[in-house]
């Protein structure tokens, strides 16, 4: 519960913060405000590549020391990473369609990144199938385990294709112009709060419905 | 290693005396062969080429789903995977029996399946052939192991026909891309591309160490 009202209380704070930063944070000469999406879609990648790493190390935890715990935190990472990865795959066609003209394109980044949310939609939907509730913690961890091969592939998918992408660059230390730094590590920081938040919530939702599965059975 | 060789050679006895998963594979094959000779158009051109191989890799991709659903289906009768759970044996070495057996059904497979491609698209793999063969069956290595691991798991759930290409199809994307980036480059420059050759092999040695390692959660009652 502290750690939920925490990361509930530094989400309240931070995301107004952040909304102004935004507003206030200069005009791309050459994007328009188009770029502005940067603040939303980067800051929501780390959070899926956080949710799906979690996931995998929670799943591993799991398989190792057979704790229940150790389950509901690997479900809830993938659950919530799933849902900043649609984030992702939602606001990286609006900048497109605004700076490329078109919607999509089949560039290594876009497409590994579509193949990272479908495969933890697939890690979603093997628990869902797969009746007995021990079984489904046990499966869904070798195929989180198996999921995270993608993430550094999807990672340092511009640099494996030397350049030869559409996508822009990871980031790096001078990358952002004057005045952008600031709302660009706020939507880091906000992400990662709001992430650290709906984890919680949903880990103690798991936690909750398996206590009243238990009494059920009993 | 006994453990290894007694599973290898029973599911290769049982498949040579049945045939049943590699008849499927290869009719199903064969009519997808069929199906994109008329999607793709009457004739093949020079343009057509380039995108042939990724053509044919769909086809034996597609083919290996269906032997892979059958792959611990014969497991479940009699509730034999239960005997395989509680063999007193390194069920690493249970797997590696289950997924070399299958990685040779399905390197069969895609030999048959691309002599029809090639009599099909006027391909010429003969002057190619031992550089194709191994990326065959460096494909069929990555496609067995990742394919034997998520069948035990999909054979217990409720909807295992669905489920299994859900799971298996986009982590086997590095796989596809190797294979298909080694054809192409044998079929149209003549020689061996390394990177997707590099891209095959770390996939498999990858998918490999994981499998063998996790496998014994996925038989586990």
């Amino acid at each position: 519960m502290i750690w939920l009202r925490t990361t509930g209380w530094l989400s309240a704070l931070l995301v107004p913060a952040y909304l102004f930063s935004v507003y206030q944070a200069p005009v791309d000469a050459i994007q328009g405000v188009a770029q502005k999406i940067l603040y939303v879609h980067v800051p929501c990648a780390f959070a899926a590549y956080l949710g799906f790493l979690l996931t995998a190390i929670f799943g591993a935890f799991y398989l190792a020391t057979n704790k229940r715990h150790h389950d509901h935190l690997a479900a809830a990472a993938a659950e919530v990473g799933v849902l900043f990865c649609g984030l992702v795959i939602v606001s990286g066609p609006i900048w497109a369609k605004a700076t490329w003209g078109h919607w999509w394109s089949w560039d290594l980044r876009l497409t590994l990144t579509l193949l990272l949310f479908l495969i933890y939609v697939a890690y979603l939907l093997l628990r869902e199938f797969t009746g007995d509730s021990e079984r489904a913690a046990r499966f869904s961890a070798v195929y989180g385990i198996a999921g995270l091969f993608v993430i550094p592939i999807n990672y340092f998918a511009i640099d494996l294709a030397g350049g030869r992408t559409m996508h822009p660059e990871n980031l790096k230390g001078d990358s952002l112009g004057s005045g952008m730094t600031l709302p660009f590590l706020l939507g880091v920081a906000t992400a990662f709060s709001v992430f650290f938040y709906l984890w919680a919530k949903r880990v103690s939702l798991r936690v909750a419905h398996a206590r009243l599965e238990a009494r059920k059975r009993s | 290693m006994n453990t290894f060789l007694i599973i290898l050679c029973k599911d290769l006895m049982i498949e040579w005396r049945t045939r049943a998963r590699f008849a499927s594979m290869l009719i199903f094959g064969v009519l997808v062969v069929v199906i994109f000779y008329f999607a793709v158009g009457v004739t093949v051109s020079e343009q057509k080429t380039h995108f042939i191989p990724g053509l044919l890799w769909m086809a034996i991709l597609f083919a290996s789903m269906i032997g892979l659903n059958r792959s611990f289906a014969l497991e479940m009768e009699n509730d034999a995977i239960s005997g395989l759970a509680l063999a007193p044996t390194d069920r690493g070495f249970i797997f590696l029996g289950k997924a070399s057996s299958t990685a040779i059904l399905l390197f069969s497979n895609a030999v048959l399946i691309s002599t029809c491609f090639s009599m099909g698209f006027g391909l010429s793999l003969l002057n190619i052939i031992w550089p194709y063969l191994g990326t065959c069956a460096l494909a069929s290595i990555g496609i067995a192991t990742l394919g034997t691991l998520f069948s035990g798991m999909t054979v217990r759930t409720s909807h295992q026909e669905i489920l299994l290409p859900i799971l298996l199809l986009p982590l086997l994307v590095p796989v596809l891309l190797g294979a298909v980036g080694a054809t192409t480059s044998l079929l149209i420059e003549q020689e061996t591309s390394e990177k997707s050759l590099r891209l095959l092999v770390v996939s498999d040695a990858v998918y490999l160490v994981l499998s063998f390692l996790t496998f014994e959660f996925v038989l586990e009652e």
